[in-house]
């Protein structure tokens, strides 16, 4: 063998290697999560640990239910408040703002995308809390807090600011930079000429963009909400810091709660036996959720020609 | 008659000059074909007669453009309502990602005609006149992307005509087109000058020559020549006239 097919096959070598060690620790973290949560499986069933409404250690039952509730409530309320000012900025950005502008306003957006989760957390718990029990609490207990029915779950009952409502928020700011740049990209994409003939038979700036522009990239912007719904269910260090970790009935978003990774940050040191095999399930769940949005995200985004 | 006037029209790309000093008289119900080499300023020219430009910032107009007596370059001119007066066809299709019946209803909808039968009327009208209505009768539901790009052009055409404008600026609109549907579209821009006026920028000395009553020759951003067309076409004035109609140049 002569000195190129010797490096040659070595290449090959370590290259396969290196992918099939990517293959290998997906398929071991798969096995241990699934070894690890068979206890508690085993002692609950899996639809009653799904739906099981306590967490409880004297009793030492377990039940995934309100985290997983906190999770998606979270969630949905994140998206909430980021698709519309991620939407808008991403349309200003391409279709109304001054060059100059542009440049300033991009940098800031990538920059809130590089700041580290922990730090959201920190300025949440020091920052956001305190104002928002402050300026916003009252306004909502004034407002949807009046309500006849679901007016107590805009009531807060405790003081702090740490909460639900908060996590959501804080949640909301760190999936903003993902929305804006995947929808900014798509609206860049949307040929001039499409909006000119918009233009040309009598149409307004926002009229093109109502009926032109953003039916031309939904599917895109689908995809850029989904990834961003991806990064909210799994974050788990600035909620973890604001949400409060309770694991009473969730009586409104002004109060304590937990989520799926806020019960796993908090309780694995010091959980053993039922407990620890109850948040590798907690853990299992999420990991299927995640795979699952990813794969619709995929999906959504995937090139074409 | 003229119906639109180009008066000593300078145009600036921010401090590129792109037109300058142009002149040019556009006749009524009848189809002006500019031609030239490339970059000589024949799009920036049809883009100054429904103000386009003005979309994208730094873009300066100075001179005037007439149309039936109003300076369409005033600063007073309603864009929106301008626009729809003089529809334009691009060199390629630009369906919306809608439906067949939706893309032409689009204007329509948006100056509020909201009547169902008056609506399907004017798009049924719009298509017809399109030469588009017998092909796409019995699927106006289906998305416009399934079209042929001739059926999608003409739709585009038809989207414009449901507007009802005066004028129509065509920017090299078959080039993309295969020879049959050229044909289709140079046969419906003969027929549509009965009710509109038309303005149609060409690289093809051809189509100039089949369809065009008066031809403009542009060179470097000036206005080289104007005149009917056969006498463009076999007496012109300039040599370089000539030689690019004939081919020999551009
Ligand atoms: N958006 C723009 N900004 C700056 N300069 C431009 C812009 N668009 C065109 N130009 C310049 O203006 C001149 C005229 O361009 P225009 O597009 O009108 O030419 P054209 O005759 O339509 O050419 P073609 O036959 O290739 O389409 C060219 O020199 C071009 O580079
Ligand atoms: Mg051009």
């Amino acid at each position: 063998m002569n000195r190129a097919k010797t490096t040659n096959l070595l290449f090959q070598l370590t290259t396969f290697g290196a992918a099939i060690l990517i293959v290998i620790l997906i398929v071991g973290m798969l096995l241990t999560l699934l070894h690890e949560s068979w206890p508690a499986v085993r002692r609950f069933g899996f639809f009653d640990f799904l739906l099981g409404r306590r967490w409880n250690y004297a009793d030492n039952l377990y039940g995934a239910f309100r985290p997983l509730a906190g999770t998606v409530i979270s969630t949905a309320l994140a998206l909430a408040a980021a698709v519309p000012v991620a939407l808008g900025t991403a349309l200003f950005l391409t279709e109304l703002c001054p060059h100059r502008l542009r440049g300033i306003i991009g940098a800031a957006i990538e920059l809130l995308a590089a700041i580290p989760s922990i730090i959201y957390g920190m300025w949440g718990l020091f920052a956001l809390a305190p104002f928002l029990e402050n300026h916003f609490q009252p306004l909502a207990a004034a407002g949807p807090g009046r309500l006849p029915l679901i007016g107590s779950f805009f009531q807060s009952q405790y003081a702090g600011g740490v909460n639900l409502f908060t996590a959501s928020m804080v949640l909301a700011i760190m999936i903003l930079p993902f929305i804006t740049s995947i929808t900014r990209e798509a609206f860049k994409q949307v040929p001039p000429i499409l909006k000119e003939s918009s233009y040309g038979v009598g149409a307004t700036r926002w009229e093109t963009i109502w009926q032109v522009v953003l039916p031309c990239t939904k599917s895109t912007v689908a995809g850029g909400v989904i990834i961003a719904m991806g990064r909210a269910l799994g974050e788990t260090m600035a909620v973890a810091y604001v949400i409060g970790n309770r694991h009473g009935a969730l009586d409104s978003i002004f109060s304590p709660y937990s989520t799926i990774t806020s019960v796993m940050a908090n309780e694995f040191n010091e959980a053993a036996g039922l407990q620890m095999s109850s948040l590798f399930t907690l853990a299992l769940m999420l990991l299927a959720a995640n795979f699952l949005v990813l794969s619709l995200a995929k999906y959504l985004l995937r090139p074409r020609i | 008659m003229d119906l639109m006037t180009v008066d000593k029209l300078n145009f600036f790309y921010g401090r590129h000059q792109a037109l300058k000093s142009v002149n040019l008289p556009i006749r009524k119900n009848a189809i002006t074909s500019l031609i030239g080499p490339s970059g000589c300023g024949k799009t920036t020219l049809l883009r100054c007669f429904n103000r386009m430009h003005d979309l994208y910032p730094g873009n300066r107009y100075e001179g005037r453009i007439s149309l039936r007596d109003q300076n369409i370059l005033s600063g007073d001119i309603d864009l929106i309502s301008l626009r729809s007066r003089l529809g334009m066809v691009f060199q390629k299709p630009t369906p919306f990602p809608m439906s067949v019946f939706d893309n032409i209803a689009y204007g329509l909808r948006l100056r509020k005609v909201k009547n169902k039968n008056a609506l399907a009327e004017r798009v049924e009208k719009a298509l017809k006149q399109a030469a588009l209505w017998d092909e796409v009768k019995d699927r106006l539901g289906d998305n416009a992307a399934g079209l042929s790009g001739g059926q999608q052009q003409r739709l585009v055409i038809a989207r414009t005509l449901a507007v009802e404008p005066e004028v129509i600026l065509f920017d090299e609109s078959t080039s993309a087109l295969d020879p049959i549907s050229t044909q289709k579209i140079e046969e419906l821009m003969v027929e549509l000058k009965k009710e509109v006026t038309i303005v149609a920028v060409t690289h093809n000395m051809q189509q100039a020559a089949r369809v065009s009553d008066y031809t403009a020759l542009m060179y470097l951003g000036e206005l080289m020549e104007y005149g009917d067309t056969k006498s463009i076409f076999t007496r012109p004035k300039h040599k370089m006239t000539e030689e690019y109609v004939s081919g020999r140049f551009g």
